[in-house]
């Protein structure tokens, strides 16, 4: 049977690998998924899956799924010209398609997408916690950036209903769960910070809190206080926070072994396992 | 209102270089043939950033306007006219 290992959320800032080429492996942010990639080593999964949103480079706004999950042999990416190698990577297909056949009988009416590619969201984290790239990875696709937003209630569950299709996955199989993505994030609205960029940090107070819920497993407080209004109120890319949450449907409620935040920019990177 | 042509645009600016370097020679030509009304047109050509987002385009978007200065639009000039827009949407 499939065994769920970990759980795992992490920004996916478009400028970190460029900053990370520059500054080298001692600046906080490769250090940080250095943390991160030393615990997923370390718990050998077979597969990843990873809640991920697409920034409107996958999919567009003539038709954007509120969920989504790639089944194709492979993806590729990032097809969004960020600044980074360029990557492919394994899907695994059987996994992918049953996950999708059991979460839709539980009544998650989830899109599927064959050929496609994924977006920063995806690869950032992954050009830091897998370059070799020889973990498959599973990519679940949350709208995060496109209001309306499925609630918070909803990805937990959608969380719990993947989580029940892994564990009936009759083949032994190693699974890692990844959530991407940011607390406060605006990007081209009003609140971005006065001054020459045209994003920031509006609600670095909001970013706090939730590391403090997550370092103290009070998930069901996240998940209630999770609204749209309270994501949005945190910048206009808020919304992924419920990559994170779908995440922790998958893995339960657990402390994280290790939390480490960024609050300046809204984010973290936190790990959680059980043995 | 074709706030979707909109939207779709500024996805244009950042996927298809030929358009994006159009955009950069020849605003006005390069969106000649595009599904717009004339407000929009007017609009997009002077930059006007706070009255695309009240309109309702996607402000992460319309963002990606700035990262060649397309119609004028520096990130320091967007900052500037975002913050213009008052009421939260």
């Amino acid at each position: 049977m499939a065994e769920i290992v970990a759980g795992i959320g992490l920004p996916h800032t478009p400028g970190s690998p460029a900053l990370v080429a520059r500054e080298g492996p001692q600046c906080e942010t490769a250090r940080f998924y250095a943390e991160v990639a030393k615990h997923l080593d370390a718990v050998k999964p077979d597969v990843l899956v990873i809640f991920t949103d697409d920034h409107f480079n996958t999919f567009f706004l003539d038709n954007f799924p509120t969920f989504a999950i790639g089944i194709a042999e492979t993806t590729s990416g990032p097809n969004d010209q960020t600044p980074m190698p360029h990557y492919k990577v394994a899907v695994p297909v059987a996994l992918a398609a049953h996950i999708r056949a059991s979460v839709i009988a539980r009544s998650f009416d989830i899109s599927l997408v064959q050929d496609f590619e994924v977006d920063h969201a995806v690869m950032v984290p992954l050009h830091f916690i897998t370059p070799h790239m020889k973990i498959p990875v599973l990519p679940i696709f949350v709208n995060a950036l496109a209001p309306p937003l499925p609630t918070s209630q909803r990805c937990y569950a959608l969380g719990e209903a993947i989580r029940a299709a892994i564990e009936q996955w009759p083949e032994p199989l190693r699974v890692a769960v990844i959530g991407s993505g940011s607390f406060s994030l605006e990007i081209g609205g009003p609140k971005i910070p006065p001054g020459e960029r045209a994003a920031g940090t509006p609600d670095p107070g909001w970013s706090r809190h939730v590391e403090e819920l997550l370092a103290q497993a009070r998930i069901d407080d996240l998940v209630a206080e999770a609204t749209t209004r309270r994501m949005l109120a945190a910048g206009n890319i808020g919304g992924e926070l419920l990559n994170w949450i779908a995440m922790l449907g998958v893995i339960g409620t657990h402390k994280p072994v290790t939390i480490l935040a960024q609050h300046n920019q809204g984010h973290a990177f936190a790990v959680w396992r059980w043995s | 209102m074709s706030i979707y042509a909109i939207d779709k645009l500024c996805r244009d600016a950042l996927h298809d270089i030929g358009f994006r370097e159009a955009l950069k020679r020849d605003p006005a030509d390069a969106i000649a043939s595009r599904d717009l009304t004339g407000d929009e047109r007017n609009a997009l050509l002077s930059g006007d950033i706070a009255r695309l987002y009240q309109w309702g385009c996607h402000p992460f978007l319309l963002a990606y306007l700035t990262r060649w200065d397309l119609f004028g639009i520096t990130p320091a000039v967007y900052n500037q006219r975002i913050h213009t827009v008052h009421e939260d949407r």
